[in-house]
């Protein structure tokens, strides 16, 4: 019988942004993949309904705020400390904020940078404390196409998004060493609660040309977890440092 | 937001000199009323005032005030 490549056999991953869209799908791929995962998001009830669609056993759910940037790094130690060093991350929490420059606050813009770029900064650096992680390892953070290309109302996203892209880059050479590979997804518009908010903000007619803007049509948040198992698994063994581009041909065009 | 304060914030939007809207003008009649200015709104109603609401609400509204009444502005 010929080893699935994907197997994720006695590794712990954490997930963040599992309590719906592509953290959900990513924490259900990957312990279907054999993975034991720590699920993490803000809304306890929401993760409970994830933890029931997870294969396997051992799993565990941990309910975190990411604007509590602060807390970040000391969270993951005690969680390190109590499941035993990760073998790598999901980071899918965040959040788009829809404001033209004009009406966007700095407020605004604080929580969006917090969600989107200082949260998954510091969940990388409480990751690389000693006896959190396992070498090997793999860290992969969902970015977003936006990251590369630009749409009116989203510069706060965008800015946010290209930090973690630039982010993902430098960090890849620092772990090295420790022979951590770091990656990013940079997807396009997949069916879920945030396309679903988008959607609410357009013209029925500009959304359709949104779709139709897409080769491959609007991607599932299962298209983005097959991306991010390949990147966890050894299947990504080579592969460090780069964004990969699940996006049904939008940029291609 | 108070009615004055909102129709201020949406002369700045629509880069109309401050004072210019009273709430009775036809929204197809401002020129810069067009989709990045109906985002504004969104998020102006969103920030302000706690209201969520869709393009396609927009949308149905044709004059000033009846914006001002989806944003739930005292009037």
């Amino acid at each position: 019988m010929i080893a699935n490549p994907l197997d994720l056999s006695s590794r712990t991953v954490l997930v963040t942004g599992a309590s719906s869209g592509i953290g959900r799908e990513c924490a259900i791929l990957l312990s279907s993949l054999n993975a034991r995962v720590v699920i993490v998001g803000r809304d306890e009830s929401k993760l409970e309904e994830t933890s029931l669609l997870l294969a396997g056993s051992g799993h565990r759910i941990e309910p975190f705020d990411f604007l509590a940037t602060e807390k970040i790094a000391s969270w993951v130690k005690r969680i390190a400390g109590e499941v035993g060093p990760l073998h790598g991350f999901v980071h899918a929490a965040g959040h788009q904020l829809v404001t033209p420059v004009r009406t966007l606050t700095l407020s605004a813009l604080e929580e969006q940078m917090r969600l989107n770029l200082f949260s998954g900064i510091m969940l990388a650096q409480g990751f690389c404390q000693k006896g959190c992680f396992v070498r090997g390892g793999s860290i992969v953070f969902i970015s977003s196409i936006m990251a590369s290309l630009g749409k009116p109302a989203i510069s706060a996203y965008c800015a946010s998004k290209a930090g973690l892209l630039g982010f993902t880059r430098s960090l890849a050479l620092e772990l090295v060493r420790e022979k951590i590979r770091v990656n990013c997804i940079t997807p396009s518009i997949v069916e879920s609660n945030m396309s679903s908010t988008l959607k609410d903000l357009m013209l029925p007619e500009q959304w359709t040309a949104l779709e139709e803007a897409h080769p491959l049509g609007f991607g599932t948040p299962r298209d983005v977890a097959n991306a991010a198992a390949f990147l966890l698994a050894d299947t990504g063994r080579w592969i460090t440092g780069t964004a990969l581009v699940v996006d049904g041909g939008y940029s291609a065009q | 937001m108070t009615k004055a304060e909102f129709l201020r914030s949406f002369d700045t939007i629509l880069e109309l000199p401050e004072g210019t809207l009273k709430g009775s003008e036809k929204l197809e009649d401002l020129e810069n009323w067009n989709s990045m200015a109906m985002i504004d709104f969104i998020a102006l109603a969103d920030t302000n005032n706690n209201v969520k609401l869709s393009a396609r609400q927009i949308g149905s509204a044709e004059t000033v005030a009846d914006l001002l009444q989806l944003a739930k502005v005292d009037q």
